[in-house]
């Protein structure tokens, strides 16, 4: 009885529809505008650490011809580097943006189930990137301890930023995941209790599932990461010794004893490792239902993909140590933890083949988000694969710390996830503007990136081969340092410049085409998925009519033999279906 | 929707407010009367696991839950038992490593809290 | 027995496979607050962890909390006396909370409300014991976040980032409830139901809950 009540209730619900500017684009509660408001944002705070990117490289390429390159602004670049990318940059554009705007729409939703919590939700992540931003104002600038933050060396005299650097980023990401439990909060609830009539999990997008997943993942996660930083905040602060063992530094007894190291990464990890997941389920899902819609044919085992999906995220809590092999934890833990990381290979494994035979004489549209998924194919099987070497206690102990893995976990979890967010602004700007993107400045942004990345990565997998340490700010006089590396070096420091640089074209594109671009019409790339079925275009405060869309098929019926067109909306009844039998 | 809200007979609380009580003075009781070792530990976990359970069950009203709901909140916390363990295994390794190599005392007794009279 | 179980696993299977929502008949607020718990569950649990971890780690003495928590009592010291009137103090909120829910859903809402101010008023005094408990600690005993005379210096900082923290929870629900209590004793519920107690009440015996635990970890081990 409650499941036909909840339906109707969801469609009397008369949206708010405020009128002043502030109400409308800074203060609003409709899921479609925080949406944009958190991709803006990220992609903003993103921009920053790509600049910081290209100072490292300005540094590694030419050693020493940088006067306001020091290894303390090198150390705080990494810092501040890695930990936007991954959170501030990844995980708020993913979920808070692609989140936020896909749930409501593809589940057929008028909105979040609580659309202010939405609201507060964008803007504590405001503030924790304002926080964030704070630290190159305070007094010894930003944190240099790595985005990982170990203590002790995070909170020791000699770390740059160990004055308020350290305060700031760990406040910060507090605040942060406090937003994203306001947020992760309303896209679960949304999607296991607001869907419209006839949409059952198992006729959800991929898209969906994959957001689905990984907010579980950072819900359960984060609390992880919160501790931590709670922790360690009390540690710098007030002097309790969690992390701290006793210590000495520049030869003098500090007051701290008796804490647990390894205990910071073993909780860190059990954040981190899932949080790769984070970012990894709602690219995997986006990137099937891009692949299905311009290929012209249903996603190949879509059940398979979701159980992938599911598997994934279960596998992802009992894998986390592997980035501790030389740690000097438990020796038998790595016979444990590089068992469990194998196994999660599986899955995933299934889904990269799925995504190949989805492709298999299929009808593949050569469109700028089909190349981004193509690549992010190819690209994910590469990192995948330097990952079986780094699962492995045996093979991951000589690459440690070495270049190698910065490519790995670039590959893997950096270039991937950014191609298919590329791939997923060209596909859904239509929809949030009306307009397309340019096609041809898209396919020059997609070969620069994607060649580009190339060549700034591969190069890296021999650096780490040759031994080359990562996180140092210069290499100096080592044996192992011989011509091809310092050329190597210079030749990805170029490669990264352009790169950084041909994102100009990205940003041009998004400003000219809301402005010049060509009209899209409501479904421009003749989808079958709920959003783009919705009465206008952009959809309104309210997404749909007084009636919400019903569902009577999955999201894959592309070319399907005998049907009009070649694809069928999910909101389209089959011949002798009737509204009020969707499930028969 | 309020009908289909959770309403049981009063007095199942009544007797549930009891047994914690009870439950609560046994476990109290364990540290009283100063059992030591296994014992106080089975009993301890006893009496916690009993007290979770009908606080979650009866007063939290997941005894009267649909399946879908008991599987989706009680699952997941699987991943801290794997968390626990493994961190108990850890720190057992981590003492020892500190006591053959960082020539770490075996802990002495504690000291007794500063007497005040 | 047997047809029980199997019923319910087809039931699961049903669920999980219906349209519109997976917990059926479970208004948003409320799937929601469960889902929270199950987040916040997790926070405590890292908390409890680390507690282990250090405490297990550590090469010195643990201090022996049955005689640090120890409260004079007609001459006699008597061991974790406070903790236990806490403890039982915090039982009967969550005694009186249940009671709280049933009224609101037999929409008796002066009832309900009162009920829940008396949840609010023990918790409350939770709070002032737990105020207690710390300035005995850190005045007579002398422990500090960063060492105390008896041991090991985590002993300390565990016990008021944990207590700390649960005791953060306890006071944003003595004010959560008190705001729910206004509300449906004003009447704003009249319509839409009373599912709002029931949710307030989860989140209370979500910290009873994780008292449980810190009681048996903190004060017995």
């Amino acid at each position: 009885m409650a499941v036909e009540a909840q339906v109707p209730y969801q469609e009397a619900i008369d949206v708010h529809h405020p009128h002043s500017w502030l109400a409308r684009y800074w203060f609003s509660q409709d899921h479609k505008v925080i949406a944009i408001q958190y991709g803006i944002t990220a992609i903003g705070v993103g921009l920053v650490a790509l600049v910081l990117s290209g100072m490292m490289r300005l540094q590694l390429g030419f050693p020493d011809s940088f006067d306001f390159i020091d290894p303390e602004a090198y150390y705080q670049f990494i810092t501040m580097h890695g930990m936007i990318m991954v959170i501030y940059l990844l995980t708020a554009l993913l979920l808070g943006g692609f989140g936020n705007y896909l749930v409501p729409l593809m589940c057929g939703a008028r909105d979040m189930v609580f659309p202010f919590v939405n609201m507060i939700s964008y803007h504590v992540y405001f503030v924790s990137v304002l926080i964030l931003l704070a630290s190159y104002f305070v007094p010894g600038g930003p944190t240099g301890a790595g985005w990982t933050l170990y203590p002790p060396q995070a909170i020791l005299t000699g770390t740059p930023g160990v004055d308020w650097g350290i305060l700031t980023m760990l406040v910060s990401l507090a605040v942060f995941i406090v937003a994203f439990t306001m947020g992760g909060l309303n896209y679960v609830t949304t999607i296991l209790q607001a869907r419209t009539r006839g949409m059952s999990l198992m006729r959800m997008p991929l898209s969906i599932w994959g957001i689905f997943m990984a907010t579980v993942l950072g819900l359960l996660a984060f609390p992880a990461l919160f501790v931590s930083a709670v922790m360690m905040i009390l540690d710098k602060t007030i002097g309790t010794s969690f992390f701290m063992p006793a210590i000495s530094s520049l030869g003098e007894q500090l007051d701290y004893s008796g804490g647990s190291p390894l205990l910071f990464q073993h909780l860190f990890w059990f954040f981190g490792h899932p949080e790769v997941y984070i970012v990894a389920l709602p690219a995997f899902g986006i990137v099937s239902d891009l692949i299905s819609t311009h290929a012209r044919k249903n996603i190949f085992g879509y059940r398979m993909m979701v159980w992938a999906i599911v598997a994934i995220g279960v596998l992802s809590f009992i894998v986390w140590a592997h980035h501790m092999y030389v740690s000097g934890m438990h020796p038998y833990f790595g016979f444990f933890f590089a068992t469990t990381t194998l196994i999660i290979a599986v899955p995933t494994a299934i889904k990269v083949y799925n995504w190949t035979l989805t492709l298999l004489r299929a009808n593949i549209h050569m469109t700028v988000p089909m190349l981004f998924s193509i690549a992010f194919v190819i690209t994910f099987v590469v990192g995948g694969l330097t990952g079986l070497f780094l699962g492995n206690v045996i093979v991951d102990v000589p690459l440690s710390d070495t270049y190698f893995v910065v490519a790995h976990f670039h590959m893997v979890m950096g270039v991937s996830p950014i191609l298919v967010i590329f791939g997923a602004i060209y596909h859904w700007y239509p929809k949030m503007t009306g307009k397309m993107l340019d096609d041809r400045i898209g396919q020059l942004h997609f070969w620069i990136t994607f060649l580009g990345t190339y060549a700034i990565y591969y190069p890296m997998h021999y650096l780490g081969f040759v031994g080359v340490p990562r996180r140092y700010f210069a290499n100096g006089e080592m044996a192992i340092i011989d011509e091809s590396v310092i050329l190597l070096n210079q030749g990805i420091t170029i490669a990264a410049l352009i790169v950084g640089v041909a994102q100009i074209l990205f940003i041009w594109n998004l400003i000219y085409s809301y402005y010049r671009g060509r009209d899209s019409g409501p479904n421009p790339w003749k989808a079958t998925t709920l959003e783009w079925q919705t009465p206008e275009t952009p959809p309104r405060h309210g997404n749909w009519e007084s009636r919400l869309p019903t569902v009577y098929r999955w999201a894959y019926d592309y070319s399907v033999p005998g049907a009009k067109d070649d694809f069928i909306p999910q909101s389209e009844p089959s011949a002798g279906e009737r509204e009020g039998a969707p499930l028969a | 929707m309020a009908e289909t809200g959770q309403q049981h007979p009063i007095s199942i609380y009544f007797w549930i407010w009891g047994l914690l009580f009870v439950f609560s003075a046994a476990s109290y009781m364990v540290d009283y009367a100063g059992f030591q070792g296994y014992l106080r530990w089975s009993l301890i976990i006893i009496f916690m696991m009993l007290k979770a359970g009908f606080i979650v069950a009866i007063f939290m009203h997941m005894r009267w839950e649909r399946v879908a709901l008991i599987t989706a909140i009680m699952l997941p916390p699987g991943a801290l038992l794997v968390l626990v363990c493994l961190m108990a295994w850890e720190s057992d390794y981590t003492w020892e490593t500190r006591i053959v190599y960082l020539g770490a005392e075996i802990a002495p007794e504690p000291l007794p809290p500063p007497s005040h009279h | 027995m047997a047809e029980a179980t199997s019923t319910q696993r087809l039931q699961l299977v049903e669920d999980w496979a219906a349209d519109v929502a997976v917990f059926r008949g479970v208004p948003w607020g409320k799937a929601m607050m469960w889902i929270f718990l199950l987040s916040d569950t997790f926070i405590f649990s890292c908390f409890l962890t680390s507690y282990m971890t250090v405490r297990m780690t550590s090469a010195e003495a643990w201090p022996n909390p049955s005689e640090v928590f120890a409260l004079e009592a007609f001459g006699v010291p008597v061991p974790l006396l406070l903790i236990a009137i806490m403890t039982f103090i915090l039982i009967s909120s969550s005694g009186t909370m249940a009671m709280a829910v049933n009224m609101g859903y037999r929409r008796k809402r002066v009832g309900a409300a009162l009920l829940m101010v008396v949840t609010a008023l023990f918790g409350a005094s939770f709070v002032g014991m737990q105020a207690f408990e710390w300035y005995k600690l850190i005045v007579e005993e002398g422990v500090r976040p960063w060492g105390n005379p008896m041991g090991a210096a985590q002993f300390g900082s565990c016990f008021f980032m944990i207590t700390g923290f649960h005791g953060l929870h306890v006071s944003a629900g003595v004010v959560y409830l008190l705001i729910v209590a206004y509300r449906v004793w004003r009447g704003r519920y009249e319509e839409k139901g009373y599912d709002i107690v029931e949710i307030t009440g989860l989140y209370w015996h979500f910290v009873d809950l994780v008292w449980v635990f810190i009681f048996a970890f903190f004060y017995l081990w």
